[in-house]
């Protein structure tokens, strides 16, 4: 194999050396090994790294004769397992595309584009932007890992989503390699042919590899600024969070929530010291024009005000907003933290947050959340809790938590935000009987032998991951959790 | 000094916070041309969390230990680690351990046992430091002068290496330009300790700052200045904490040194006719906090337009000779180098300027070696240029 591989993509880019696959087995999420070998076979065969669409073609269309499933990998920077193999075979890792095309200009539009290859990380074309007075518009949290074509596969939701919409509707064309090896190049103005431009959006790589990315990018904003309210309650905090969205602010770019228990977390680490004690915090981001930026600041201010909130002391958001890649700091007082991510309806951000704190206390589990807007209506919520990798027991009652983070989330209209393989369980929760039909249909067509990615996003792979299943299996588990966290005396987390 | 068991609390404790986003990838210079995930920092402290967290010895692995010492120490993985992790800390740590080991790589294991005979990086006697002041026609060098102000560190390459000692004596030339009472140690000048240090070997390095320390305290100087941003380092992070106490007298980079002698009017730069970039040094910028002063200096020549390279001041690329990667994969270090050397010529620029010895070294041979119209000096060498013409 590795010599079939090297032949394609050269010596130094395919690899079978044991060494060189472990690191291809994980992502950002820590599973126990048992879990992981019951459910999964993550170790790759191989790992190849090309540098184009043909060598990507060409290893597809050698996996095909096989039959060898093919899962491709970007920064590894999701949680749910949706870049590692579930039946071995090759991974195709992407970092190796890098560059972006000189900046088009869409006169008739009045937009600028960049044609941009899949393995670039999202900072780094920022960065590569702004020496050419451009930036993108909107980007993940984790911009410094997330590559380009990795974020349009998952969800596409983050900082600047408020003012840009999803990356997805940012994506002017795609290139491509189909499952049967073929290059496409796909548009939104194009006649459907097999594989669709929609299908390479938020499907996880399970449909095709994005190679390279015509997409829209933004003139360097004439002016930012960014502001950091505190609020006593949930209720206050949520309302502005509603207002703010609703105003539909021509420059207001992020918003970003931490919780108290989030705060504390940071300030216990050394950060974040500006922040009072106990409070709710909004960071609210404007990008824009000069007249816009300080129209949409005076009107938020007095909102501040009249919600009884305060704005903190110019240079606190300003701060924030450049440490907003860093919320992984909070590790340093709270290892081996679990998490829900989900969408949630602004309007119901407060109530979620009453009764996630609520659900806190009766578990006597600890819940650090932080939440961006990503549309005026909608918001990304992260609730991380604290766990203990090193004790397998803890661990795995533990993970019951995430599942009654879903439901209550789930009781408000919120949903899981990306699918993977650990999220299968939730595929239901996530659309309903239409659009999963659609999708597996989808599926069906543009990779007949479901060798993209497979195990992920349109069922669940195995039966401990039926709903019904899992949720039986949650459920004891969740029975058994306040008695483990009492053995244990709550655990290193609590 | 950190007893076995602490060094392995401290590195189980610092890679159980890792929380593997990879945000260290794409900034790494190793990973960046390597490639492979392991090559990533994250991917290093992934195998850390099961070594010492998880007590999995096997994993320990002379592939391990490769990776572990295929790093320049650059630390622009802790600038932009997004849980805040010292990353350059933990890489020292791991490689305190893969020595206890016996793990080290042959080539810093023959670089310490060199040090203990010579005192010094290369294979001259120590008493060679000062060969280099034998090309000085207009400028007496005094060694160990009583009631010097200012004594002067050489540091091994700039002593030794032909490439290099352009620095050092530029940099006696500009002192004595300036009027300063200033003196060296000569062969009383031992290496810093910096290559040890860099090779898991801080044990061995308490001898030399106890002598160092000791010479320098016996001069009576005020002030100690340095030209290698690892002598620099070390002396100011360092020493402190290895000796346990103060050192009593003011350390000094030759560039903040020659940056006050410029604001007090001692020294007036010249004027040259130049497009001028600048290459932060990881140990003097990223890990000393030292990025205006060598600016100001290029700033005060007259003619001279400065350009900055994209990757600058906290997320400068590294030259590639940090950390004895040159010792581990010369052909490494040489790539990343000439990466370097490539974004200063697309600037513009037709000089690339450092303030390390090891930089500027490094960057020299990367731009020879692609026959770029690129000439790499250090800084202190352009501003006695700017005064020479």
């Amino acid at each position: 194999m590795e010599e079939a591989l090297q032949k394609i993509c050269g010596e130094k880019r395919a690899t079978t050396d044991p060494f060189e696959l472990a690191p291809y087995t994980r992502d950002v999420a820590y599973v126990p090994a048992i879990l992981v070998h019951l459910l999964t076979n993550p170790l790759p065969k191989a790992v190849v790294q090309p540098i184009s669409a043909e060598e990507i073609s060409s290893v597809i269309k050698w996996a095909q004769q096989g039959k060898i499933p093919v899962t491709v990998r970007g920064g590894g920077s999701t949680a749910y397992f949706n870049c590692i193999p579930m039946k071995s075979g090759i991974v195709i890792d992407t970092n190796r595309l890098q560059g972006f095309s000189d900046i088009e200009l869409d006169q008739v539009n009045d937009r600028k584009m960049v044609w941009v290859k899949a393995g670039m990380t999202w900072k780094d074309l920022d960065d590569g932007l702004r020496q050419r007075g451009c930036a993108v518009c909107s980007c993940p949290s984790s911009a410094p890992s997330a590559t380009i074509g990795g974020w349009i596969s998952m969800g596409g939701l983050g900082i600047g989503s408020v003012l840009y919409g999803s990356v997805h509707d940012q994506v002017i064309a795609i290139r491509s390699v189909t499952a049967a090896g073929d290059i496409v190049e796909l548009a939104q103005a194009t006649e459907p042919s097999d594989l669709q431009l929609k299908d390479l959006m938020g499907t996880e790589g399970t449909r095709g590899i994005i190679t390279e990315i015509k997409l829209l990018v933004r003139d360097v904003p004439e002016k930012e600024e960014h502001l950091l309210a505190v609020f006593n309650n949930e209720t206050d905090t949520g309302a502005l969070m509603s207002w703010v969205g609703g105003e539909h602010f021509t420059s207001l770019y992020n918003v970003h929530f931490s919780s108290p228990e989030f705060i504390m977390t940071l300030q216990k680490a050394g950060y974040a010291h500006e922040i009072p004690p106990g409070k709710y915090s909004l960071e609210i981001d404007f990008e824009g024009k000069r007249g816009d930026v300080d129209n949409a600041i005076a009107q938020i201010t007095s909102q501040v005000k009249l919600l009884g909130g305060t704005l903190l002391a110019a240079g606190v958001g300003a701060e924030e907003w450049a440490d907003r890649f860093k919320s992984l700091r909070l590790e340093q007082t709270q290892p081996s933290l679990l998490a829900a991510e989900m969408t949630l309806p602004v309007s119901q951000f407060a109530t979620f947050y009453e009764r996630l704190r609520q659900l806190g206390q009766k578990t006597n589990t600890l819940c650090v959340t932080y939440a961006h807007l990503v549309s005026p209506d909608m918001a990304l919520v992260m609730v991380l809790y604290p766990s203990d990798e090193l004790n397998l027991i803890r661990y795995v009652v533990d993970l019951s938590f995430t599942n009654n983070l879903y439901k209550l989330g789930n009781s408000l209209g919120g949903k899981p935000y990306v699918i993977g393989f650990w999220n299968t369980p939730y595929l239901g929760k996530i659309y309903d009987k239409e659009e999963r039909d659609r999708r597996l249909q989808r599926k069906h067509a543009v990779d007949p032998h479901a060798l993209l990615n497979p195990g992920k996003g349109y069922k669940p792979p195995n039966i401990i991951l039926n709903s019904y299943v899992f949720g039986f299996a949650m459920l004891m588990l969740g029975f058994f959790r306040p008695l483990v966290l009492k053995v244990l005396k709550g655990g290193k987390g609590q | 000094m950190k007893t076995s068991e602490e060094l392995h609390t401290q590195i189980a404790k610092t890679s159980y916070i890792c929380g593997s986003c990879g945000s260290c990838r794409s900034v790494c210079p190793v990973y960046r041309e390597i490639g492979w995930e392991s090559s990533a920092p994250r991917a290093k402290i992934a195998l850390a969390k099961e070594v010492f967290l998880k007590h999995k010895e096997k994993k320990a692995t002379n592939q391990y230990a490769q990776r572990l010492q295929e790093c320049t120490l650059c630390g622009k993985c802790a600038e932009i680690c997004a849980a805040g992790i010292n990353t350059r800390e933990l890489w020292l740590n791991l490689r305190e351990d893969l020595r206890a080991r016996g793990m080290e790589h042959p080539n810093l294991k023959q670089m310490a046992v060199q040090l203990k005979t010579t005192h010094n990086i290369s294979t001259f006697p120590n008493e060679a430091r000062l060969d280099w002041v034998e090309d000085l026609d207009e400028v007496e060098v005094e060694v160990s002068k009583a009631g010097s102000e200012v004594a002067y560190f050489v540091g091994c390459v700039s002593s030794f290496y032909p490439m290099s000692v352009g620095i050092s004596e530029s940099i006696v030339s500009l002192l004595d330009r300036a009027g300063v009472n200033y003196t060296v140690l000569g062969s009383d000048e031992w290496c810093c300790g910096f290559p040890l240090i860099a090779s898991g070997n801080s044990r061995q390095v308490t001898e030399l700052a106890q002598h160092n320390l000791e010479k320098v305290r016996a001069l009576g100087v005020k002030t100690l200045i340095t030209g290698c941003a690892s002598c620099y380092h070390t002396w100011t992070h360092e020493y402190p904490t290895i000796l346990g106490e103060d050192l009593g007298f003011e350390v000094l980079h030759a560039t903040q040194y020659m940056a006050r002698l410029i604001r007090q009017k001692q020294l007036v730069p010249g004027n040259l006719d130049e497009t001028v970039t600048y290459h932060d040094p990881c140990d003097l910028g990223r890990n000393s906090g030292i990025y205006d002063e060598p600016r100001e200096l290029l700033q005060a020549i007259e003619g001279i337009d400065f350009v900055e390279m994209p990757h600058r001041r906290e997320m400068a690329d590294c030259c590639g000779g940090g950390g004895n990667l040159a010792a581990v994969d010369k052909d490494l270090s040489q790539t990343i180098a000439v990466k370097r050397v490539r974004e200063a010529v697309a600037t513009g620029a037709t000089i690339l300027t450092s303030a390390c010895q090891q930089c500027v070294q490094t960057l020299q041979m990367a731009a020879r070696q692609e026959k770029l119209p690129l000439e790499v000096l250090d800084v202190t060498e352009l501003l006695w240029r700017s005064l020479e013409e």
